[in-house]
């Protein structure tokens, strides 16, 4: 028995080895959800040194009961030893600074020389409960939202200085997702400020419009008309998928779950184009549920709590994860963003406003930034048609367009990495 | 041992009252309105994460937060300070040993529920892992091919029909239902058992019996409210209950 189980060890080493990529058929969905695995995962270290910061932004006495663990803006640095440049990270919608996304960002740059630091999207609960101003702000508004984190900026740099003793030779830029369109913003917004003085900037899979991109990804969980079997159907449908992951599981020689055992429960529950989708949607509705509660905790508007209600850390909060849920990002986009700067200017419209929520609104900007360049992927799900020969005509020669790795699905990928290393070689 | 009976009836007794007396719904002050976005009863009712019975949850969240205290101010900094002076390949053999022990109660239950294969192969482990490994400081088996089993007796209560019962946050040890909380007990005493066949003394089943803790919290890549989510709580038991069902079925 001891021989057969050695013979069959070795094939499995083998096979191991060969198992850099996986066999799942590619689409661009499926890169979405589970990473352009088709292709080889790039080199990165395992381990480097990273510290967690927390800064005081919003003074902590100010901050709800229920958010008691949202103390303090979190963010992570990565430092060099001898004078490096520095490079921010900003992490896409609902995005923690702690993300894999922003892990292996910090890996690539560590590993070229640069300090960094990670920072939450101003989308996340931890960003909004600490640093957003309230009335006169919705996460969301790009232009506001640059503000914002130019500040941060400014004062994790200068908290990092001060505690961790390092010395920044020049300042570079990158974002992912929304955090590509913010990176696009602050860039602008350094240009008058010239606080930074950016080297370089680089936009990783940036929307065009944030309303197409929400649009597209919003309409992956279609519940918002209250349709209650069209509501059974998409719990049947969840139930199934269980199901076909539980028979896959059932069948796996191993009982542990590693990379390559993920792999393989996709492969065999086959997931559907729909179904991929239903899992994009469903992970982006949570995201946009987090970030409704934050703002309505914070700034105690009534939408998804009882208004003037303290709650408390042992409350049962369910309710509002559901009435946020149903609603998503768009709702939230015409009963907050829309309402709130209408009303602030009369003479704004609703289709004015989609656009201002644009890299369109700073072409002019983008056009002439030699140092802002992007990088994304002929399929990347949140592009619009046409939305992808836009960004070749703005940025021409200072924009990369893989072929393929759906949104963001290549962000540890051999081919993606290399392109990063190449462009912040310093 | 007599501590140990003293903290059992203790944690009984606070299980009892805490179950019933706490409550996990809204305190709506008179002068508080309504959310302006609605959702019914209904639809409260249809939601995957309703659908899990949790009549105790007021205790359980109180719990969550209990071990979240616990975790912070006790067990993890006891884990960094265990990881501090330990270099990692004895660290490694800690993991390993106490791995090999717990490969009795994965025996029964694979047994208890009939599965040959996942049996033999656990039944291989121990036996290669607490010679060749020895006594279960290195885990040559996984290298000859016996992969770890995951089997516990809530696992073959489940697959024997026993559905999970409510959900229960234990104390120190987190997410579990009723079902499972037995199951975690028989196990438990399996496992004992097989301890008593060392024949260590008190003190230093108490001192294994620490290390153990520090072990497994070690190895459990898990932080209290770290994912930043106002709904972890939710979430948590809804993945929990899901990892089960996926778990029994195998």
């Amino acid at each position: 028995m001891l021989a057969a189980c050695a013979s069959q060890t070795e094939q499995q080493q083998a096979a191991q080895m060969n198992k850099q990529v996986c066999d799942l058929p590619y689409t661009t969905y499926q890169a979405t959800v589970t990473g352009h695995c088709q292709v080889p995962k790039a080199v990165l270290p395992q381990d480097i040194e990273r510290d967690e910061m927390v800064l005081e932004m919003r003074p902590y006495e100010q901050i709800p009961e229920v958010f008691f663990y949202n103390k303090g803006l979190k963010y992570a640095a990565v430092t060099q030893e001898q004078p490096a440049p520095l490079v921010f990270s900003i992490a896409g919608t609902g995005g923690s600074y702690d993300g894999s996304k922003m892990r292996n960002l910090e890996k690539g740059f560590y590993q070229q020389g640069y300090h960094v630091i990670s920072l939450s999207s101003p989308t996340f609960s931890n960003f909004i409960v600490n640093a957003s101003t309230g009335e006169d702000h919705f996460p969301g508004f790009l232009e506001k939202d640059a503000e914002i984190l130019y500040e941060v900026l400014e004062k994790t740099l200068a908290q990092v200085k001060a505690e961790k003793e390092i010395e920044v030779t020049e300042f570079y830029l990158t974002g992912y997702s929304l955090g590509g369109a913010h990176s696009a913003y602050l860039a602008k917004l350094d240009q008058e400020r010239k606080q930074f003085n950016f080297k370089k900037v680089l936009l990783v899979n940036p929307p065009v419009s944030l309303y197409n991109s929400v649009s597209v990804l919003d309409g992956y969980l279609d519940i918002d008309d209250g349709d209650v079997a069209k509501r059974d159907r998409l719990n049947a449908t969840f139930e199934n998928i269980i199901d076909r992951f539980s028979d896959a599981y059932a069948s796996m020689e191993s009982a542990s779950f590693t990379q390559d055992s993920i792999y393989q429960l996709f492969g065999q529950s086959n997931l559907t184009e729909d179904e991929l989708k239903l899992l994009i949607g469903t992970s982006f509705r949570m995201s946009s549920a987090e970030m409704i509660y934050a703002i309505d905790t914070t700034f105690n508007y009534g939408a998804v709590i009882y208004k003037d209600h303290e709650i408390s850390k042992y409350e049962n909060n369910f309710h509002s994860f559901v009435r946020a849920s149903r609603k998503g990002f768009l709702n939230y986009f015409d009963r907050a963003i829309v309402a709130h700067y209408t009303k602030e200017d009369p003479n704004l419209t609703r289709d004015e406003l989609i656009e201002r929520l644009s890299l369109k609104a700073i072409e002019d900007f983008l056009v002439q930034a030699d140092n802002v360049s992007v990088v994304t992927n002929a399929d990347d799900i949140i592009l619009a048609d046409g939305e992808v020969e836009y960004l070749q005509s703005v940025f021409k020669d200072r924009a990369k367009i893989f072929p393929q790795g759906g949104h963001c699905g290549n962000m540890d990928r051999k081919d993606f990495v290399a392109y990063i290393n190449k462009y912040f070689a310093k | 041992m007599k501590t140990k009976s003293l903290l059992k009836a203790l944690s009984a007794l606070v299980l009892a009252y805490g179950l019933t007396a706490c409550s996990a719904t809204p305190e709506i002050e008179p002068h508080a309105q309504e959310p302006s976005w609605p959702t019914s009863e209904e639809e409260m009712a249809h939601t995957m994460t309703n659908q899990i019975s949790d009549p105790w949850q007021g205790f359980n969240r109180r719990m969550y937060y209990f071990n979240h205290t616990v975790d912070e101010n006790i067990l993890l900094p006891l884990v960094s300070g265990y990881k501090a002076i330990t270099p990692d390949p004895v660290e490694q053999g800690v993991s390993n040993f106490f791995s090999n022990l717990g490969e009795i109660p994965i025996f029964l239950n694979a047994a208890l529920q009939l599965k040959p294969k996942p049996a033999f192969e656990t039944l291989g482990r121990f036996a290669v892992n607490t010679t060749i490994g020895l006594a279960g400081l290195f885990d040559p088996a996984t290298h000859m091919g016996l992969d770890k089993q995951n089997e516990d007796f809530g696992q073959t209560l489940g697959h024997y029909g026993v559905s999970p019962g409510p959900y229960l946050v234990l104390p120190f040890l987190g997410p579990s239902n009723l079902r499972d909380a037995f199951g975690g007990i028989v196990d438990m005493a399996a496992y004992n058992a097989a301890v008593n066949e060392l024949g260590l003394k008190d003190s230093e089943e108490l001192f294994m019996n620490f290390v153990k803790a520090l072990d497994t919290r070690k190895n459990i890549n898990f932080r209290y409210y770290a994912s930043g989510s106002a709904f972890e709580y939710d979430t948590i038991k809804l993945l929990y209950t899901k990892y089960r069902e996926i778990q029994i079925e195998r």
